[in-house]
């Protein structure tokens, strides 16, 4: 959080603004204490951060309850992040960003040439060459998939469910989730907070990245500079935006 | 058909309604329509502002039916026709309508989908506040 805003300030004056969403079924119960956190214990379980490690927001940090903004922009795992320009136009879809390098050793991306190019882009706008021509644009979405809005209204079910008490009768909502769309993360990490996962699922996050077995946890991006492994035959779990 | 109270999601919100309902299809009032989906039922379709959905002229009878008095509209039937997605829970009697094909049809069309939603303190945001600016919008999760 941090580091987007430390973004957000360095490219205000290029007519830049970031937007923040945090998708968490619980809102500001999960998320808050990450929000303004100056550090983030990243492998340390959540805690309130004391006053001196806080920072105040200067960004536009929106929390999404319902994950509304991942239904509407077909995003699977999280960080997700789409570059919309002057006229409210996707110019770039869906892809893994990381500020920084404290989880590189976990996801292999480097930050370095994506921030570089987000640059680029708060500098020269549509000239920007990291900006997706139309056709790209479209051909990324005509992979569109029809099982994942059914997916997404089964997620949303199981969260209404939960919120309502019935956390036994969301879970079978949040599995057929998982089924229709398994390429998405979040259905998965999200359901497996709000339960015991090995009880209710069977499985942890561990077991699920323990199985990728060399797969890319996080797709490919397209940038320059940037190396792909060679084990990654496919780009897994890759949505269009 | 039974005669139940069910839990209607639509847009994410969340409405209860008089309604009725057979093999998980979903029968609501049409003076409850616009309650619980903002859309009303009008001559041309159901309509939302400038946004109609027409209803197919042939097969009327599968979306619309005159009882008790009143004019009952087959909700769960419409979003078949327009291509929403739904997810029913029969124990709760609650129907979670999905992203609205208007909401998809922005997407394919390039155009980022509009939001509003809080931060922390409460406050609103929409994405189509920051018209006439770059945005890069990220999402994150605390899981």
């Amino acid at each position: 959080m941090p580091g987007w805003q430390a973004i957000n300030d360095e490219l205000k004056s290029k007519n830049l603004e970031v937007i923040t969403v945090a998708e968490d079924t619980r809102g500001a119960q999960d998320a808050g204490p990450w929000m303004t956190a100056a550090t983030l214990p990243m492998d340390a379980p959540v805690r309130s951060p004391a006053p001196a490690e806080r920072i105040r927001l200067t960004h536009t940090a929106v929390i999404d309850q319902e994950h509304l903004v991942s239904k509407l922009y077909n995003m699977v795992n999280v960080p997700t992040a789409v570059w919309i320009d002057e006229q409210g136009r996707i110019v770039r879809p869906n892809e893994t960003a990381y500020v920084d390098d404290r989880l590189k050793y976990i996801h292999g991306l480097e930050s370095v040439q994506y921030l570089a190019a987000l640059r680029d882009w708060a500098e020269k706008g549509e000239r920007s060459a990291h900006v997706f021509s139309e056709e790209r644009l479209r051909k990324r979405l005509a992979a569109q998939n029809p099982h994942w809005a059914p997916a997404a209204a089964e997620f949303g079910l199981g969260q209404h469910l939960y919120r309502s008490g019935f956390l036994e009768d969301a879970i079978p909502h949040f599995k057929a989730a998982q089924r229709l769309n398994p390429d998405s993360w979040n259905y998965k990490r999200q359901a497996w907070l709000l339960s015991d996962s090995k009880r209710d699922y069977g499985t942890t996050f561990r077991e699920e990245v323990a199985k990728l077995n060399g797969k890319r946890y996080y797709p490919a991006r397209d940038l320059p500079g940037e190396r792909t492994p060679a084990t990654e035959t496919r780009r897994h779990g890759e949505n269009p935006g | 058909m039974n005669e139940i109270r069910a839990t209607i999601i639509f847009d994410d919100v969340v409405t209860e309604v008089s309604a009725h309902s057979d093999a998980g299809e979903l029968w609501i009032e049409s003076c409850n329509l616009s309650r619980a989906t903002h859309f009303d039922l009008k001559p041309q379709g159901l309509c939302r502002g400038e946004l109609c959905y027409p209803l197919p002229p042939k097969n009327q009878v599968e979306f619309l039916r005159e009882e008790a008095g009143g004019t009952w509209f087959n909700l769960t039937a419409f979003a078949r026709h327009t291509g929403q997605a739904v997810a029913h829970d029969a124990t709760h009697s609650t129907w979670y309508f999905g992203v609205r094909p208007d909401q998809s049809r922005q997407l394919s069309s390039l155009v980022a989908p509009d939001f509003t939603l809080p931060d922390i303190d409460g406050k609103l945001h929409s994405l189509s506040d920051f018209r006439g600016k770059k945005v890069f919008l990220v999402t994150w999760a605390s899981w």
